[in-house]
């Protein structure tokens, strides 16, 4: 009974009980406009219905991409932290209730309530934000970008590689950077350092020794940057370190078999949830302005159902890439 | 009201009553929500929240030592879809309210769910599908199986690192 016409009992009582029975008597057919819900609402599912086909394309693509490719790296591999993931989404869980509850708090008019709820919601966005961007930090810091020349992975340890250490090794900064580590005094140094330091006198020999083995681009890439191995818990950093944690300022390029591919998708994906999450944020702030009494509670709804749209694509995101 | 109109499921929406103006009717309805109907309910939306956090958990039973299919990680994926779906069609029925909702649902959520699935199917054979057959120049540069191994071998020949600790 959705169509424009609705058709209403030939009741000589209007007003009267039982009018919505529509299945007896003679029956007149009153224009109604649309969908019988609110204007607003009605143009919110129906941004929403073009959302689900926007993310669909990219979780489609990420899928078809992840399992088409002849290899995909491990999480751990990319320095995802499962822990911090399941974290986030129990974040934004949390604010898909708390802005359910403050909607609801102004359908019953009491709007300090309500905007109590809305400030939490605003709260546990930005912490989501917050998390996320500390989780892009760890990626950077690891040289994991999404796009070419500032991405420091490579997909296997071959002459390109080779050639790219070799090249970072021969800036006339490093240069002076690695002069002055060969300097420093044994003492100076801790453990780590130490044989740090050895192994990387080793690594600068192999990059430009003449008779180079294949095997030895492996070998570097395994020092400058180990894949932990699996089952290795290496999320809190308790794997192997490779010379890039050892010396921050080193900076050598990496090997991630399949991680160009896969940095591209993570944070793409990630990148418009995220910015999803910022829209949420502002619309939560500009609601603030306003007292949320039942007036208002149509406007609450219309951003709580953005809201648990933004929860429910986090929902897909946080298995597919963190868990898969 | 009917004792027909207080089914909590009433498959129809809010009907213009003849005399009154569509917004009005909505207002009715409105009003039917925060009043008597009280579908709600903070204790509904808690245990929600309780089962949310509940299927989040059960995600990582794929990775305890209890998870008999570890050695096919398919049966894993499956079920982290499943429990993922599951955690979707919670968050839709009660905080979107979708279960309370009238007709109207369907005429907005089935054409984009039929259209985003077609669209991942769409994507399958050219993107999907692009490295069963690649250029030389591709399958040059391209990381394989192969690749991941040699980064092992590297990483167990110790090599280096005998010297180190």
């Amino acid at each position: 009974m959705n169509a424009s016409a609705i058709s209403v009992p030939h009741d000589h009582d209007h007003h009267g009980h039982g009018d919505d029975h529509g299945h007896h008597g003679h029956v007149t057919l009153q224009y109604q406009p649309g969908l019988p819900l609110s204007k607003g609402k009605l143009i919110m599912w129906l941004f929403l219905s073009t959302e689900i086909m926007f993310f669909a394309a990219l979780l489609g693509s990420y899928v078809v991409l992840r399992f088409g490719a002849a290899v995909w790296p491990k999480p751990h591999h990319v320095h995802l932290s499962e822990p911090i993931g399941a974290f986030n989404t129990f974040v934004l869980i949390c604010s898909s209730v708390t802005i359910v509850l403050a909607l609801e708090a102004a359908r019953a008019n009491k709007a300090s309530l309500a905007k109590t709820w809305m400030v939490l919601t605003l709260v546990l966005g930005t912490l989501f934000l917050g998390v996320k961007a500390y989780e892009y930090q760890a990626k950077f810091s690891h040289g994991i970008y999404p796009w070419s020349p500032r991405s420091r992975v490579f997909e296997k340890p071959d002459l390109y590689y080779g050639s790219a250490v070799r090249a970072r090794l021969g800036e006339p900064a490093m240069i002076d950077r690695l002069k002055e580590l060969d300097d420093t005094p044994e003492d100076k140094l801790t453990a780590d350092e130490i044989s740090g330091r050895r192994r990387l006198q080793q690594i600068r020999q192999m990059v430009t020794s003449p008779d180079q083995q294949p095997f030895d681009l492996a070998v570097v890439a395994d020092q400058v940057m180990p894949l932990p191995a699996e089952g290795a818990d290496a999320h809190g950093g308790h794997g192997p370190h490779g010379l890039n944690d050892t010396f921050p300022w080193l900076k050598l390029p990496a090997v991630i078999p399949g991680g160009t591919m896969w940095a591209s998708t993570y944070f793409l994906l990630t990148g418009f949830h995220a910015i999803h999450v910022i829209v949420g944020l502002i619309v939560f702030a500009i609601l603030l302005l306003y007292k949320l009494g039942p007036k208002r509670a149509g406007m609450i709804e219309n951003a709580g159902l953005y809201w648990h749209f933004v929860d429910l694509v986090w929902i897909f995101l946080f298995p597919l890439l963190y868990l898969f | 009201m009917s004792d027909h109109s207080h089914d909590h499921h009433a498959p129809h929406g809010p009907v213009t009553r003849v005399g009154e103006t569509a917004d009005e009717t909505l207002e009715h309805a409105e009003h039917a929500h925060e009043g008597d109907h009280g579908h709600g309910g903070v204790g509904k939306y808690l245990l929600v929240f309780a089962a949310l956090c509940g299927l989040t958990t059960m995600s990582f039973l794929t990775y305890s030592s209890f998870w008999p299919w570890r050695d096919e990680p398919q049966v894993g994926w499956a079920f982290m879809m499943a429990v993922s779906c599951t955690k979707a069609m919670l968050v839709v029925l009660f905080f979107m309210h979708v279960l309370w909702e009238a007709n109207w649902k369907y005429v907005l959520t089935i054409p984009a769910a039929m259209m985003a699935v077609f669209l991942a199917i769409m994507l399958i054979p050219d993107i999907g599908l692009r490295n069963r057959m690649v250029a030389q120049e591709r399958a040059l540069h391209m990381a394989r199986q192969s690749d991941v191994r040699l980064l092992e071998q590297a990483g167990e020949s110790k090599l280096l690192s005998d010297q180190a600790h």
